[in-house]
């Protein structure tokens, strides 16, 4: 029988959530735009706009500690982060372009070399999945695999219906968990009728036919006519919730501080500058070519997956309206 | 040191030696404090580490002395920046952090029995003189040696008392070179670039392996000589040196097209090499 919620029951888990000294991060109003941020009461939730930045910063924060050092006594101690310190965490109303792509970067953060920063917080963490009813036009989730109802990334996963309840779905152990320690909020039934999702203007694209046109066009005068206005402001990247590229550095004396690892984009000019002078992506167009070629031809190379949900950020931010699912559609045509 | 799952912690290593090579080139002698990491830290030729310089971060550099030498590794690096400019300035006894070893390496193994061509530019020895000695180490395993060596100037030459010393063996032939109008009076090798200095040294291609280090202008100039003196693409290795930060495939920095240099180099054919889009 499925599950249902009712949207007070869904603050009301929240409410409990925080009491269980969980750390519940929803879309929340932030000033004048809605942000991921941690919810203290479940009357924080808002859940009628996209959030102005993605939900990976919860798995990978936009700054972290890796080590701290410290000279003692004259000799110097590296001392690692406590990850068990980690807190457990609920993600909660992240809708199918959010709650999905932590199943795409955990290939990229697992294989040989393990990002335990990353990893420990994935382990801690359970996602509520929402299907997604306010989409706009930027939005092109279809497009790429994913949909407004898709359930990929989810632990739990909810269906807003027509009578402001929500249909669950518990999609893997986690969120049976979630759903069996909280029981009495949830009832069984059927429920009412969905609302409707998002309509998506663009149509499906065929991310195979795109990924050989990929692999056939490193060069091609495409790049120089779409990329050459980009400004490398490297914002698409920043919002994006699959983008995983950073660096690291360290800050503090050096006697005493702490080496931390935070994002970076592709788009920046000196992102593979060499100290030589010598830059193998010298010129914007470039750089926004491995932008498009990592998403869509070099992740699924290595991971079998496509490095973008669909989320639309990307093309809402860019200040030059450069519009990566234009792109698409138009190598889609070719 | 403490066991960890932390990929981006290092090993801490004292400075133990420090030698100036050029004005603005410098190697250190590097020995982990720990005691087991001393014990079981082992490597391969062509592999590269992060070294960190504590308030500054992290650089990359290949770890230029050989495997078969234990109890310490060395870097020579260049001062160009933030990190090498720190590195710089610590002295004997200081620490210094070191993650790695990393990438993959030269095949050495499969290069016995046939003679070896180095071909190197400028600062671009120390990657190659890891194998070298390597290999001099076990010189019986390997025919003919010769080393093209150049820099823009004699005072640009990296290990000068090595370069000394490989003159002076009569089981390594040393061609070094320096660029028109970098020679001193008394310069005992010849002036000329690279690529011209090979092509007249002609080694033979005959059962050779030929390995190349240089500054991406030089790798270009020098693969046609080669080609010319008849060796062939499978027989070329060289190594890429993009800009890297993780070192483990996780920072999306050093990618030439679906190739990861910090995974699935730094040592290259030069198949391999021509088979990849030109963006390095
Ligand atoms: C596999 C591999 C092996 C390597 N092996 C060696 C080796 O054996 N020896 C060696 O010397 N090098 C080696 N390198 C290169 C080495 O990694 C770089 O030289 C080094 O990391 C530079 O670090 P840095 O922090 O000092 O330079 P950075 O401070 O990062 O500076 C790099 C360049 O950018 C410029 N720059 C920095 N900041 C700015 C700014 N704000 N505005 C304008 N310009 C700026 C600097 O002037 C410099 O030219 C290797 C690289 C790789 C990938
Ligand atoms: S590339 Fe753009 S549309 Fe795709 S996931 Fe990133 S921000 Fe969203
Ligand atoms: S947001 Fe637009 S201008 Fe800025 S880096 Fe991305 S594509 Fe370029
Ligand atoms: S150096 Fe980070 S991915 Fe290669």
């Amino acid at each position: 029988m499925p599950q249902i919620i009712t949207e007070q029951n869904l603050r009301n888990l929240i409410d409990l959530l925080v009491k269980e000294a969980k750390l519940v991060v929803g879309p929340k109003l932030s000033g004048s735009v809605v942000l991921y941020e941690p919810l203290t009461a479940g009357s924080d939730l808002t859940l009628d706009a996209l959030p102005r930045r993605s939900s990976k910063e919860l798995f990978f924060p936009i700054c972290e500690d890796i080590l701290s050092y410290k000279r003692e006594n004259g000799a110097m101690k590296v001392s690692d982060m406590d990850r068990s310190k980690f807190p457990e965490a609920v993600l909660i109303g992240a809708p199918p372009c959010d709650a999905g792509s932590p199943a795409i970067l955990d290939a990229v953060m697992s294989w040989d070399y393990k990002d335990e920063f990353y990893l420990e917080r994935r382990r801690k963490s359970t996602i509520v999945g929402i299907a997604c009813t306010k989409g706009d036009d930027a939005c092109f989730c279809r497009a790429v695999g994913l949909a407004p109802d898709a359930e990929a990334g989810s632990d739990l996963f909810l269906t807003p219906l027509k009578d402001g309840s929500y249909a669950c779905k518990a999609v893997t152990e986690k969120g049976q968990a979630l759903v069996a320690a909280h029981q009495n909020l949830f009832a069984e039934g059927a429920g009412a009728e969905p609302k409707p999702f998002v309509d998506q203007a663009v149509e499906k694209l065929d991310l195979v036919k795109i990924k050989k046109w990929l692999e056939e066009h490193f060069e091609d005068p495409l790049w120089e006519k779409i990329a050459d206005i980009c400004v490398g402001c490297g914002a698409c990247a920043f919002i994006c919730p699959a983008c995983h590229c950073f660096d690291i550095n360290d800050e503090g004396s050096t006697d005493d501080g702490v080496r931390r690892k935070h994002w970076d984009a592709c788009g920046f000019a000196k992102f593979t500058n060499h100290a030589s002078g010598h830059n193998p992506r010298d010129v914007q167009n470039k750089r926004y070519r491995n932008r498009i070629m990592h998403k869509f031809k070099y992740y699924d190379d290595k991971f079998g997956k496509t490095l973008c949900t669909g989320c639309g950020r990307c093309i809402r931010a860019c200040p030059v309206g450069i519009d990566i699912a234009e792109i698409l559609e138009q190598i889609n045509s070719k | 040191m403490c066991k960890s799952d932390n990929i981006y912690l290092p090993n801490l290593a004292t400075i133990e030696a420090i030698v100036d090579e050029t004005p603005d080139v410098r190697t250190l002698r590097l020995v982990f404090q720990d005691e087991q990491v001393r014990e079981n830290f082992s490597f391969r030729a062509g592999q590269f580490a992060e070294y960190s310089s504590f308030g500054f971060g992290e650089s990359t550099f290949c770890i230029a002395s050989a495997p078969t030498r234990k109890g310490y590794i060395e870097c020579c690096f260049r001062s160009v920046g933030r990190v090498t400019e720190s590195l710089r300035r610590l002295e004997v006894g200081d620490t210094v952090g070191v993650r790695g070893p990393y990438g993959n390496s030269f095949p050495i193994e499969e290069f016995y029995g046939k003679s070896l061509v180095f071909i190197a530019g400028g600062i671009a020895l120390p990657p190659l003189r890891t194998v070298i000695w390597n290999c001099l180490d076990l010189r019986d395993k390997f025919k003919d040696i010769t080393i093209v060596y150049g820099a823009r100037s004699e005072a640009d030459l990296v290990y000068k008392h090595e370069l000394k010393e490989w003159q002076e063996r009569d089981d390594v032939r040393l061609v070094k070179c320096v660029d028109p109008g970098g020679a001193g009076p008394d310069f005992d090798g010849k002036v000329g670039f690279v690529p011209t200095v090979l092509e007249e040294a002609a080694p033979s291609a005959e059962n050779t392996i030929a390995l190349v280090c240089g500054p991406p202008i030089m790798i270009k100039f020098t693969l046609p000589v080669l080609e010319r003196l008849g060796f062939t693409d499978d027989n070329i290795y060289t190594t890429l040196e993009n800009r890297m930060k993780c070192g483990v495939g996780k920072c999306g920095r050093c990618n030439v097209g679906n190739v990861y240099v910090c995974k699935d180099g730094p040592v290259f054919t030069a198949r391999q090499v021509k088979a990849m889009s030109q963006e390095f």
